[in-house]
Order: structure tokens, then C-alpha cells, then sequence
């Protein structure tokens, strides 16, 4: 029946959530807890916080859950939920400085100010599978947790404050140093501008940098990558690439003013990625004996992205609106904009193609016509 | 239909009593009548007043993120809640077809947030949604049309830098669509554009008129009912008010065109005078048309059966 597929209304639709829920709720396994996503697949959660623009890792894991792991999809979940809560309060500002670390590197120097912090990471190990049957990676798991608990001392928690001293905790960043050198453009500015809210209006070029920023914040990680390969590579233009100054991964206090007695109080505590990229400027009309820095900054633990957003944001300062790029990043890194017009095409199209298909008639018989014409 | 487990598990779309306690770590969204919370719904109804006010113009809004993906109608979607009442009746359809499931789920979604009655007949209507297509029925002051809108940017196909086109629009300097029409005409004999044919609002801002036909364009024209277009994704909403002129962009002798089959007419209804679209058949002989407003093929269904019956009698 061609199109008539497309109907059948409500039952189907119904039909259709009905098997989600009965594959994903019942199956075969046990049920999937939060706070196991929480933990052991921290990543994904941390990625879908700051794709779906709200710190909650409860309400995080559950979006991944209901969304079968779909990262997308669980950000469409938590974007969604948002639209319809009142916004009825605004956090002070946060300075990155207070900032307290746990996992810190800075590949610009070999002795920065304050530590390499290595932390939680796999960088340097070897990616090798575990290829072993399940339950032989389960008693192997549990003999590891057996080991640890035993030697634990042996075992930095990371994430315990009593383990380090304040200032390794909170170190002084490269760019003051730099600063401290006269080597940095300083592109300060002592007007206070209010953040542009890409929530609340459109953000399109021009665009402030704190809109630019906001976008790639909130950006689909691949998505970010790609624009930021792509302008590697050349398709899109060349960029230049830059030398880490900063990485940075850890806890940032959230601050509100109390409604009734106006002091400011920490209510939350959000973990960050942090990046400064430092960039050698080679353009004629630039500073060539000083470097300039881009920055980024995202929800949770997400190297790539903050990576990518700090090589952007200094390729968009320097570009100054001559290539397309910053129209490329606030248009096209969003991963709810780009999947749904995607999925879109899913839908049903036929009274555009009707459309379509009676425009080829009439430009077909005005071929024929004209050839009769040219024959005769 | 479903149990109230089920409802609970389905989340999003089905209504669930207010849970104040909200310590459950599993419980479904409870809904705000019609869903968005009311800032949003105000922020919105601000943007689509001064699109009212500039026919035509774009005004950017802070679209907000739905249950439903953004190319599915999202737009459209934040426009219907933003404006609807408790005393509103809602229809909405999907390629003219009320049944199909992308309009079956928006109708379901502002039904179960907002209570509201839904119907399929524009006669019993206020508020319309829909997606590619304007019911055939004649429409006047009681309805408010709400069309969902992919691409909201007409000049997108001449001019890919939006800061280019967002100059083009403020000095409503069209030259280059009017070039690529004539270029359009001079290669191929007709204007080869289908669906959401570029129009001239108000004589001052030439808009997307979604994907619709070219068949409905006309009855955008110094209409009775008023348009409003959302683009969610595009964070746009423009409107076409009643009583003002929309010309689509064609030259003086070059005729504006609809579509037309000759000798087409509805399977079911009988009718020629109708936007068609075509059921293909296994054999391309076996074909045939059906009216893609079915709705109003229903209705005239009845109407012919029960005057051939009288015929008969
Ligand atoms: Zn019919």
C-alpha cells in the first residue's frame, strides 16, 4: 500500500513504544542501576551532561538508560526535561582559578608552575581488549578489588583532598608565567559584557565570543572533533595547530546568592574540563614575537572536546570573520540540530515529491516540445 | 489503552498526576499544562507578536528543546503550545493526513499536556498544525494556522554566508533570487521550483513558505486566518496575518503555476479539484490519485455516496 504504511496512528505507535519497553525493561538481565552507569560508565555520563547542558549525574544516567546508550538521544532526554523547568535563579560567576584538580598536564613546559598531575587516565596504556569469557573477568575483577583493598596505600584516591597539599591542588596556570614574561597578547578587556545565553537567544555570525564559546560548551563531541579536523586537514581552510598549555580536569564550586540574606553560598560543585592552547602567531599583520591563547571548557571529563573547543576558539579570534568557520561552529555542533534534521528525512515526504515528480513531467514535455520544434 | 505502569515507564508523552513529594528516582516528567514552563511560553508568544507586527520578517526566538526531535516539528510544536487555551480544539496533520504518525504523536503531545478536545475537521478547529500542507477546507478568523517549518531561509539556495543574508533581507535587495528564477526559466522552460515556493510578504520580505505546495500558495494570499511559522531548529517564527498580500515570485509573463495531472482525479472522492497525490501500484498501470487531505476526501465521500444513494432511490 506504498504510503499507507506510513499510518495506522495511534495502535502503532503505541505497538512500537510497548517493544522499546519490553526489550529494554524486561530482557534478559538484570536491571541496570544509575549508580552503576554513574560509575563504571563515567564517561558517558560526563558527555552527556555537557552535550545536554545540565550538570545532574543521577538524571544523566537514567537519560542513557532510557536512551539504550544512544548519547544523543540521552542529551535530547535532558535538553528536553529542561524546557520545562522556570529558570529561576543565576549562579554568580566562578573563577577557573578556584578550581581544584585532578588531573592536571601541561605539555608546553617540562617543569610548569605546580605539578603534572597525571591522574585518572588511560593515555599511556596500552589498548589492549580484554578478551577473557565474563566470568573470568569478573574474578579477576574481584581479586584486583581484594588486592587493593589490602594495599591501598599503594593506591592513590585521586579524588581525596587529604592526599595533597593546596597549591598542588590548585596550581598556577602557564599562561600567567607567559603573561609574567610579556610573551601573550593580552586580549583582556576590562568592560564586564554579559555572557551571550545561547538558551535563550540564537547565536549567529557574528557572534560574541562568550556565544561561541557557549556553543562549542554544549557541542556534540564528534561533532566538534570533526569541524576541528576538517580545518586541519584542509578542507575547510588550515588550521594552525596549537601547543597545549593547560588540561586540566577537575571540581568547580557553584556559587548563589542567598535570597534572603544576599551572602553568597556554595550550592553544587560541577567537575570541568579546562583547556588553554597556547598559538604561535605567524600572520602579517599579528604580534609575531608574542603568543595568543584559546580557550575551552566543558562539563565533566572530555579532553577531546575542550581540546577542540580551545584550538577553535583561537582559530575564530584569528580568522575574524573571514572564512565560514565560525559560522560552521555555531551552526553545525550541535548534536540535537543535526540529528533531528537527519531523522527528519524519515518522515513522510510525499507531497513534496508529488510536487517534485510533476515538476519533471512539465520540464520533460517542454524538452519534447521544443526538440518537435527544432525538427521541423 | 495502557496500564499506568506502562504510562509511567513511557514518560514523556502521557500525563501523570502531580508527584510532590518527588523523592522517587524513577517517576515521569510531571507536565506544566502544555508542557514548556510559562517564561518560555511568554518569550514565545513575544517573538510570534512581532512577527505579526514585521509579516514576513524572521525574528530569532530561544527555541527551546522538545520531546520531539528538531526537524520533526519542533518549531511548530513551541508556536501551538505557546497559544493554546483551554477553550481550543486542535487539529494536526502531516501531509494533509490526520492518521499519519508524526501527526498523531504532536496531537497526542498537546492533548495529553494541555486536555484540550482534538478533531479532525477544520469546521470544528481553532488551532491547526501542520506539516507540508493547508487543509483544503476554506479557513477564516476562528482558526490560527501553525505550519512547521524545516528551512525557514529563502535565499539559502543563492547565498550560503548568513551575514550576507541577513543584509539582503534588511535592504530587501533580491536581485540574485530574481536572477536565479529567470536562469531557472531560461535553462529549463519552466521555473522548476516545487514545494515551498518563495513568495513576496506584505511587498517586503520574500519567505520559505515551508515545504507546501504551490497548490496552497494562493490561499495564503489575503487570508482570512492568520499563519504562524516555527522553525525549531532554525530558532526562527515569521507570520503571514490575514488580509495581506503574498505574491510568489514570477515574472510578468511568466504565469505562477500549481500543480496540475490532467485527467487525475480522486479514487475515493472523485474529485479534480483537489492536491492529489499518487498511490503507486506493484503494475505502474494499476496506479491511481487519492486527495492528500483526508479529512476533507472523507468527508466528500459521504456527501457523494449518500447524494448517488438519493440518486437512486
Ligand atoms: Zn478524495
Amino acid at each position: 500500500m506504498g504510503y499507507a504504511a506510513a499510518r495506522g496512528g495511534l495502535q502503532a505507535i503505541e505497538a512500537a513504544e510497548k517493544l522499546v519497553a519490553r526489550e529494554r525493561i524486561l530482557g534478559q538481565s538484570s536491571w541496570l542501576d544509575t549508580d552503576q552507569i554513574i560509575e563504571k560508565l563515567r564517561l558517558a555520563v560526563d558527555r552527556v551532561m555537557s552535550e545536554g547542558g545540565l550538570w545532574d549525574e543521577q538524571l544523566a544516567a537514567s537519560a542513557l538508560r532510557q536512551a539504550e546508550g544512544d548519547p544523543i538521544e540521552a542529551a535530547h532526554l535532558l535538553r528536553s526535561y529542561r524546557s520545562t523547568l522556570p529558570r529561576i535563579a543565576y549562579s554568580t560567576p566562578i573563577d577557573a582559578d578556584d578550581m581544584v584538580v585532578l588531573r592536571r598536564i601541561v605539555p608546553a613546559f617540562r617543569n610548569p608552575p605546580g605539578p603534572q598531575l597525571l591522574g585518572r587516565t588511560t593515555d599511556y596504556t596500552g589498548r589492549l581488549l580484554h578478551t577473557e569469557d565474563d566470568d573470568t573477568q569478573r574474578t579477576n575483577a574481584e581479586k584486583m578489588a581484594a588486592y587493593i583493598q589490602e594495599n591501598v596505600t599503594n593506591f592513590p584516591d585521586n579524588d581525596d583532598d587529604k592526599n595533597h597539599d593546596r597549591s598542588s591542588r590548585s596550581p598556577r596556570r602557564l599562561l600567567e608565567l607567559l603573561r609574567d614574561l610579556d610573551s601573550v597578547v593580552d586580549r583582556r578587556r576590562s568592560d564586564d559584557p554579559e555572557p551571550f545565553d545561547i538558551t535563550r537567544h540564537p547565536a549567529r555570525p557574528p557572534a560574541s565570543r562568550s556565544a561561541r564559546l557557549a556553543t562549542m560548551a554544549r557541542a556534540e563531541t564528534g561533532a566538534l572533533v570533526n569541524v576541528w579536523y576538517r580545518n586541519i586537514l584542509g578542507p575547510d581552510g588550515y588550521l594552525h595547530e596549537i601547543t597545549l598549555g593547560e588540561v586540566r580536569h577537575g571540581r568547580l564550586p557553584v556559587r548563589m546568592l542567598h535570597p534572603l540574606t544576599g551572602d553568597e553560598i556554595t550550592v553544587s560543585f560541577v567537575r570541568v574540563t579546562e583547556v588553554e592552547a597556547i598559538e604561535d602567531l605567524n600572520g602579517i599583520d599579528e604580534d609575531r614575537g608574542r603568543f595568543d591563547v584559546g580557550y575551552g571548557l566543558c562539563f565533566g571529563h572530555n579532553e577531546k572536546k575542550a581540546i577542540a573547543m580551545a584550538n577553535l576558539d583561537i582559530a575564530c579570534e584569528r580568522d575574524q570573520g573571514r572564512s565560514f568557520l565560525e559560522q560552521s561552529i555555531l551552526l553545525t555542533t550541535d548534536g540535537l540540530d543535526a540529528s533531528g534534521f537527519l531523522e527528519h528525512l524519515k518522515l513522510p515526504h510525499y507531497v513534496t515529491f508529488r510536487s517534485m515528480m510533476e515538476r519533471k513531467v512539465a520540464i520533460r514535455q517542454h524538452q519534447e516540445a521544443s526538440k518537435n520544434l527544432e525538427s521541423k | 489503552m495502557n496500564t499506568p505502569l506502562l504510562q509511567e515507564i513511557l514518560g514523556n508523552a502521557s500525563r501523570t498526576d502531580t508527584n510532590l513529594d518527588g523523592s522517587s528516582s524513577f517517576k515521569a516528567q510531571t507536565l506544566n499544562f502544555g508542557l514548556l514552563d510559562e517564561y518560555s511560553k511568554r518569550e514565545i508568544r513575544r517573538a510570534i507578536l512581532t512577527a505579526v507586527a514585521v509579516p514576513g520578517y524572521q525574528v530569532p526566538f530561544g527555541s527551546r528543546e522538545m520531546p520531539v526531535a528538531r526537524g520533526w516539528g519542533s518549531g511548530g510544536l513551541q508556536i501551538s503550545l505557546a497559544i493554546v487555551g483551554p477553550d481550543d480544539v486542535v487539529k494536526v496533520i502531516d501531509q494533509g493526513d490526520d492518521e499519519g504518525v508524526n501527526a498523531v504523536n504532536l496531537r497526542r503531545l498537546i492533548v495529553s499536556s494541555t486536555g484540550i478536545p482534538e478533531s479532525t475537521t477544520p469546521e470544528d478547529s481553532t488551532l491547526i498544525q501542520t506539516r507540508h500542507r493547508i487543509p483544503e477546507d476554506p479557513l477564516d478568523a476562528r482558526h490560527t494556522l501553525v505550519l512547521q517549518v524545516p528551512v525557514p531561509e529563502p535565499l539559502r539556495g543563492v547565498e550560503r554566508d548568513m551575514r550576507e543574508l541577513a543584509r539582503m533581507h534588511a535592504e530587501a535587495d533580491y536581485a540574485r533570487m530574481w536572477v536565479s528564477l529567470y536562469e531557472d526559466k531560461v535553462r529549463n522552460g519552466v521555473i522548476t521550483r516545487t514545494t515551498g515556493y518563495p513568495c513576496l510578504v506584505n511587498s517586503r520580505y520574500v519567505i520559505a513558505t515551508t515545504p507546501i505546495p504551490r497548490w496552497d500558495i494562493p490561499r495564503l494570499h489575503q487570508s482570512e486566518f492568520l499563519s504562524l511559522f516555527g522553525a525549531g531548529r532554525e530558532k526562527r517564527i515569521y507570520a503571514v496575518p490575514p488580509h495581506t498580500d503574498v505574491e510568489p515570485l514570477t515574472f510578468e509573463d511568466v504565469p505562477f503555476e500549481v500543480e496540475k495531472t490532467p485527467g487525475a482525479k480522486c479514487r475515493n472522492c472523485a474529485s479534480n479539484n483537489t492536491f492529489l497525490v499518487e498511490v503507486l501500484a506493484t503494475d505502474v498501470r494499476q496506479s491511481y490519485w487519492v486527495c492528500s487531505d483526508s479529512d476533507w476526501c472523507r468527508r466528500h465521500r459521504e456527501l457523494s455516496d449518500s447524494s448517488s444513494q438519493g440518486l437512486m432511490t
